[in-house]
């Protein structure tokens, strides 16, 4: 046994008393045995890693019955050895491959360096890391020894660190979701090279994400986590394909599928307990929100419950007994675009070249963002536009709002051409709106919720009385299910979730026909997730409002959307309904795309064997 | 990156050049447009009125004003500063003997700031989260209040009148003499052999020098323990940290490369005051250096002695400048490759 | 604790705020109140009592309590109405400078552009002279006179908040909610103003309070060397001048106007300091972290 964790605890002293941000983690982990460490984020499977590595923050203790490496109970180490198992026979593949290299020096140097501490004399260490680069699949490794991580993608940076982490032939791998950061495609080459190489070195692989669809493929056993509560415990194949844990059924019914029937997302209301609310909570966090809690739930705290073969469960009988409370997937039904109504926005062989002016000394070479972009969008419609980062797909939407000005092409949006100058920004502004990928940059700080969601009543000409600003503000909370006692908040006392409803409630305040969604869920938890997904439905259906709606996330794009494009290099490569386009691609770039975003039956093999060479 | 680095000081150079006219047109302009008369500046009280009908010509004041200043620049690009009014010898001549003592002040000041600065931030640092670093903070800016002109008082009513250990006035004890080689009186001394003469002058040295260091000192301090504090924050310190390296390894080779950007930005720009600090240490030290000779020609109204020495001190900055740039643009290499 | 209220709570509660905040203070009602806290006029010569001590060494008395400079003058009079010339100086330099060099900051960095090269390329040829030579050349130019220093100072040192301000502006205008207050109708200017001067403006006060340090600095700097206010009117660099000559007999009152002067800079670096340390949401962050 590798890793044998045994009644895990971790507490955090607070100004209230002491919290368990962690209560009676148990797990183990066998050399050549992926574990996966599922949960929504504050679910504290990072904190976990954390603990391995003995680097918990300053208020924060870790107890446990058992927590031995190899045997070397590791909670006891003294900082020393610590420091000697970690990085050697133990290794770490972190979240944001581009920030966990040192910017100023290069790639080549830390790697010799990491090889340095691993006692790789001086004389073996260049030849080494060209060796270890190419295990990891990288073209040309000695070119990469004299690059600066900034001039690497985040894959082929991921890469390398993959290369470190498993250059010392480690017992244990601990990867803190290493594809979070990532396109999908790219993902699907990291996931396969962690598995070869665990394979190869038969090591252990603690794998920590959000994504419970992934966990089920690449790891034997997974553990689902819920405000610091192991909830169900198993074999991958087990849990994902049956989840017993009233928790883990909701996390697998908020996900959007990518095949299959079109069901309704089922969204658990509220949010995950925050750290300062556990200490209130002596039973099953999950009671608030749980469809089958009763009352004694939230009281005890309950133990695991063997429910299978090496499948546990943390709760009462209730939930052990499978029941799914009331709980039906129906089937979805689709909101009907007013064809009547006409067309709101129609783009024309749009393009947009940025730089290639020529200044004294420099050569500027222009980048092509957006190529001859041509569709249209009807009254009503929601159509998504699917890509990977660098595909165009965020200019596209600026183009569309008039952030920027196209090089060329037209933009019409409700009949009027948008591509003559200013005087029509007031109707342009009145006709689209734009939610905007991440509320903590979009919101202003120092603006009460109140007074962001009606920012639009603001401007000269159009001052409105304080009541009516206040009225408008209620209403416009309303329809996004926002509570009225948010009305004086400031953005930073919402939650992420709250935050981007109030994104979408400002945007919704000037009335516009089009909505332009760039990435709005993309940073949320899936449940949160999904909560927005169905608030966007709703909206559409009761204000008949069209969408365009940009992701990387192609499952929530189906679910969403009747129409799809795919962008790839700033062009439109292909386009159509969704379910044909999804079912049955033409473009081999969209075949690509589909291949790699883990299949909703976890009976298919992914990701496939083909792993293309990175070209640098 | 030896390529790169020569097209970095290519540009550089080329963009100090327009630099430098424009400086120069606005010296010319300041001293030429505002409310004083230039020549009444340039001459003597008791000058007679052929004397400034000539002075008038030769000054080219008889001609338009962008016309002067071509005159001016032409000159200036020749070598040729004017004459003095108050000393009547040449300007470009007085600048040359006076300007080693200055740069020999500055680069002493400057390198025993450096040293002290990075010294005391890197301690502070070790100290972080201690009682130590709250009174090493207060400290610093305590020290940091203080202005170099009043180092230089209370070093001398410290040093020099209570407890009359170190001497304040000129460059050398009044009765040495060294033959001049390179007008920097360390060299000299080395180079003619006499330790007494090196002594005497290493002692002159000292207040003076400390007056500027201390200056510059508490804000190295300052801005290497906030960078390192800045970069500690950082992810890739998380990960040094997870692949076993230890606390020390991560300090020298990770966090103070990425701390000395701001650093080196910081003494590049103080370094640059700093000559505009000599001013009053000379005055105050009795130095003769150009920040004294200024102090003379400003109170004489020495029109051409106060341009030229404002044009040599801003080519001294912009080459401070040009340097700081390189050295930045050395240790990040992100900008380089833009 | 979130919003406007908390923040100016957090900085009231920052023992450095309160610290130089009480001694700003001090040296302004000073400065104000200096004709009746004076017990001499500043320009009163008493000739048979030059150089006369501090009332707490031997021969001296509660008459002069720091004793008399050179010419006879009180020293403590004219230390006090010295206040009033470095106060003055020391505020609207100040607010003059930051004023200049963030309307400058705001349209370079928000507008960008070719706005932004000549205001960035002013900035680099500005900063090329050594500011102490630059204001020095001023004064000769414009003359005695303390709004001439003042005038001098704002041309000298706007470079300085312009530098700062714009890089911060930049980072604010990158932020999402600016050209969403643009898609709200804002105008241009409804959003500098409305959305990006509030969001400097806690970097602005900081930066004010060090300025008020600096501008008393090169006044003190511009009054010794004799260019700064007319001959008659008292002010600290004035003061070290003339007690340099004579050093020996009379050190105090070298050290007063030595002493006013740090103390003025100390309030206004604690301040600025504090300011800062209290705005700074990173620095809690910092404290946290690095063990």
């Amino acid at each position: 046994m590798l890793l044998d964790v045994a009644d895990l605890n971790v507490t955090v002293g607070l100004p209230a008393g002491r919290v368990a941000v962690l209560r009676d983690i148990s797990f183990t982990v066998e050399p050549g045995r992926i574990l996966g460490l599922v949960g929504e984020s504050g679910a504290g499977k990072s904190m976990i890693g954390r603990v391995v590595a003995g680097l918990l923050p300053p208020a924060f203790r870790a107890t446990a019955r058992r927590f031995s490496f190899h045997g070397q109970e590791l909670l006891d180490l003294s900082p020393t050895r610590k420091r000697a198992l970690l990085g050697d026979r133990i290794a770490f593949i972190p979240q944001e491959p581009l920030s966990a290299l040192n910017p100023v020096r290069t790639v080549g140097s830390q790697f010799e360096e990491h090889l340095a501490r691993l006692g790789v004399p001086r004389g073996q260490r260049r030849a080494r890391t060209a060796q270890a680069l190419g295990e990891v699949r990288l073209a040309r490794p000695e070119r990469l020894l004299d690059l600066y991580p900034f001039q690497l993608s985040g894959g082929m940076c991921q890469r390398v660190l993959i290369a470190m982490a498993f250059s010392s032939d480690p017992a244990l791998v601990v990867a803190d979701e290493p594809t979070t950061a990532l396109d999908v495609t790219t993902q699907a080459h990291i996931v396969s090279l962690i598995r070869k190489l665990q394979e190869a070195h038969n090591t252990g692989v603690l794998f920590i994400t959000h994504d419970l669809r992934l966990a089920a493929h690449l790891c034997d056993e997974i553990l689902v986590l819920y405000a610091g509560d192991a909830v169900e415990r198993g074999p991958a194949k087990a849990v994902f394909g049956e989840p017993r844990h009233p928790y883990t059924r909701a996390l697998k019914q908020a996900t959007p599928s990518l095949t299959g029937p079109r069901r309704r997302l089922e969204a658990l209301p509220d949010v995950m307990p925050g750290i300062e609310a556990l200490g209130a909570m002596p039973g099953c966090r999950f009671a608030s929100r749980c469809p089958i809690a009763d009352p004694q739930c939230a009281r005890a705290f309950a133990p695991l419950a063997e429910v299978g073969e090496n499948h546990w469960v943390r709760g009462t009988r209730l939930c052990t007994s499978g029941a799914t409370g009331t709980v039906s997937r129906e089937a979805l039904p689709r909101v009907q675009p007013q064809a009547a109504d006409g067309t709101v926005l129609r783009l024309d062989r749009v393009a947009k070249i940025y730089g290639g002016r020529r200044s004294l000394w420099r050569k500027r070479f222009p980048v092509t963002a957006v190529q001859g972009a041509s569709f249209s969008i009807a009254s009503g419609e929601a159509v998504g536009v699917v890509g990977e980062s660098g595909c165009g797909k965020s200019t596209l939407a600026r183009l569309i709002m008039g952030l920027e000005a196209p090089s060329s092409g037209s933009i019409e949006l409700g009949g009027i051409d948008m591509t003559l100058p200013s005087p029509f920004w007031r109707r342009r502004i009145q006709l689209a709106q734009m939610i905007f990928q991440d509320p903590a940059s979009a919101l202003n700080p120092r603006r009460r919720v109140g007074n962001l969601v009606t920012q639009s009543l603001e401007t000269k000409g159009r001052t409105a009385g304080h009541v009516e600003r206040r009225q408008r503000a209620l209403a416009l909370l309303r329809d996004t299910g926002l509570p009225e006692g948010l009305l004086p908040r400031f953005p930073a006392q919402l939650s992420g979730g709250q935050r981007q409803r109030v994104n979408i409630a400002r945007a919704l305040c000037a009335e516009p026909r089009l909505l332009i969604a760039d990435e709005i869920v993309s940073g949320l938890d899936v449940s949160v997730q999904a909560q927005i997904l169905n608030l966007l439905q709703r909206l559409r259906r009761e204000h008949g409002v069209a969408l365009v709606f940009i992701s990387h996330d192609l499952s929530v794009v189906r679910y969403l959307c009747e129409r799809v494009l795919v962008m790839h290099d700033g062009k439109i490569v292909e386009t159509g309904p969704t379910e044909e386009v999804f079912s049955a691609p033409t473009h081999p770039y969209t075949r690509a795309l589909l291949a790699a975003v883990p299949p909703d039956d976890i009976a298919r093999p992914w990701p496939s064997d083909r792993d293309r060479e990175t070209i640098s | 990156m030896v390529g790169s680095g020569f097209g970095i000081i290519y540009r550089r150079l080329l963009i100090a050049v327009p630099t430098i006219l424009v400086v120069s047109v606005l010296i010319f302009v300041v001293l030429r447009l505002l409310p004083a008369d230039p020549l009444a500046m340039s001459m003597p009280p008791n000058a007679t009125q052929q004397e400034m009908a000539e002075m008038r010509h030769e000054m080219g004041l008889d001609r338009t004003i962008p016309a002067q200043y071509a005159i001016w620049l032409g000159r200036i690009v020749r070598g040729d500063f004017g004459r003095s009014i108050q000393f009547r010898s040449s300007v470009s001549d007085l600048i040359l003997t006076a300007l080693p003592t200055t740069l020999e002040l500055v680069v002493t000041g400057l390198a025993l700031g450096i040293f002290l600065g990075l010294g005391c931030g890197l301690l502070m640092f070790s100290w972080r989260g201690t009682l130590k670093e709250q009174v090493a903070d207060v400290g610093s800016i305590v020290v940091m209040s203080i202005p170099e002109f009043l180092w230089a008082i209370l070093l001398i009513l410290g040093f020099g009148v209570a407890f009359r250990l170190l001497p304040f006035i000129g460059r050398m004890d009044a009765q040495i003499t060294v033959p001049r080689a390179t007008g920097f009186l360390l060299v000299d001394t080395l180079l003619s052999g006499d330790i007494g003469a090196f002594g005497s002058a290493l002692e002159h040295l000292a207040l003076p020098a400390l007056s500027l260091a201390l200056a510059i000192t508490p804000l190295i301090m300052r801005v290497l323990r906030s960078s390192l504090f800045d970069t500690y924050v950082d992810e890739y310190i998380t990960l040094a940290r997870l692949r076993g390296l230890s606390e020390r390894h991560i300090l020298l080779f990770h966090a103070l490369k990425n701390a000395a950007l701001p650093t080196v930005s910081l003494i590049g720009v103080q370094a640059g005051f700093m000559f505009g600090g000599t001013l009053l240490v000379e005055v105050i030290f009795t130095l003769p250096g150009i920040g004294n000779l200024m102090v003379q020609a400003l109170h004489n109204q020495d029109l051409p002695l106060i341009q030229g020495i404002a044009f040599v001190y801003c080519v001294i900055v912009l080459v401070i400048n040009t340097v700081v740039e390189v050295a930045y643009l050395g240790l990040n290499p992100r900008l380089a490759r833009t | 604790m979130i919003g406007p209220g908390a923040t100016l709570r957090r900085c009231l509660g920052e023992p450095r705020v309160q610290a130089g905040g009480a001694l700003m203070i001090v040296l302004l009602l000073v400065a104000v109140f200096a004709p009746i806290l004076a017990p001499h006029d500043p320009g009163d010569q008493d000739l048979l009592r030059t150089l006369a001590p501090p009332v707490w060494t031997f021969g001296g008395d509660w008459s002069y309590p720091l004793g008399t400079d050179s010419l006879g003058r009180d020293v403590l009079s004219r230390l006090i109405f010295g206040a009033r010339v470095a106060m003055r100086v020391a505020l609207f330099a100040a607010l003059g400078a930051a004023a200049l060099g963030s309307a400058l900051a705001l349209i370079a960095g928000y507008y960008g552009g070719w706005a932004d090269w000549i205001i960035g390329r002013a900035v680099d040829v500005w900063m090329s002279f050594p500011p102490v030579i630059l204001s020095l050349i001023l004064m000769v130019g414009f003359g005695a006179g303390l709004n001439n220093v003042i005038v001098a100072i704002i041309i000298v040192d706007w470079t300085r908040f312009c530098r700062v301000v714009r890089s911060e502006v930049m980072t604010v205008t990158k932020r999402d909610y600016i050209p969403a207050a643009r898609l709200a109708g804002f105008t241009h200017m409804q959003v500098i103003l409305k959305e990006i001067v509030p969001a400097v403006t806690p970097l602005l006060l900081t930066l004010v309070s060090i300025e008020m340090g600096i501008a008393v600095v090169v006044e003190a700097i511009l009054s010794f060397v004799g260019l700064s206010v007319e001959p008659d009117v008292a002010a600290w660099g004035v003061m070290i001048a003339d007690a340099r000559q004579s050093m020996y007999e009379a050190p105090w009152s070298l050290v007063a106007p030595v002493f006013a002067i740090f103390v003025s800079v100390l309030a206004a670096n604690l301040l600025g300091d504090g300011l800062r340390r209290s705005v700074d949401p990173r620095l809690a962050q910092r404290l946290v972290v690095v063990r």
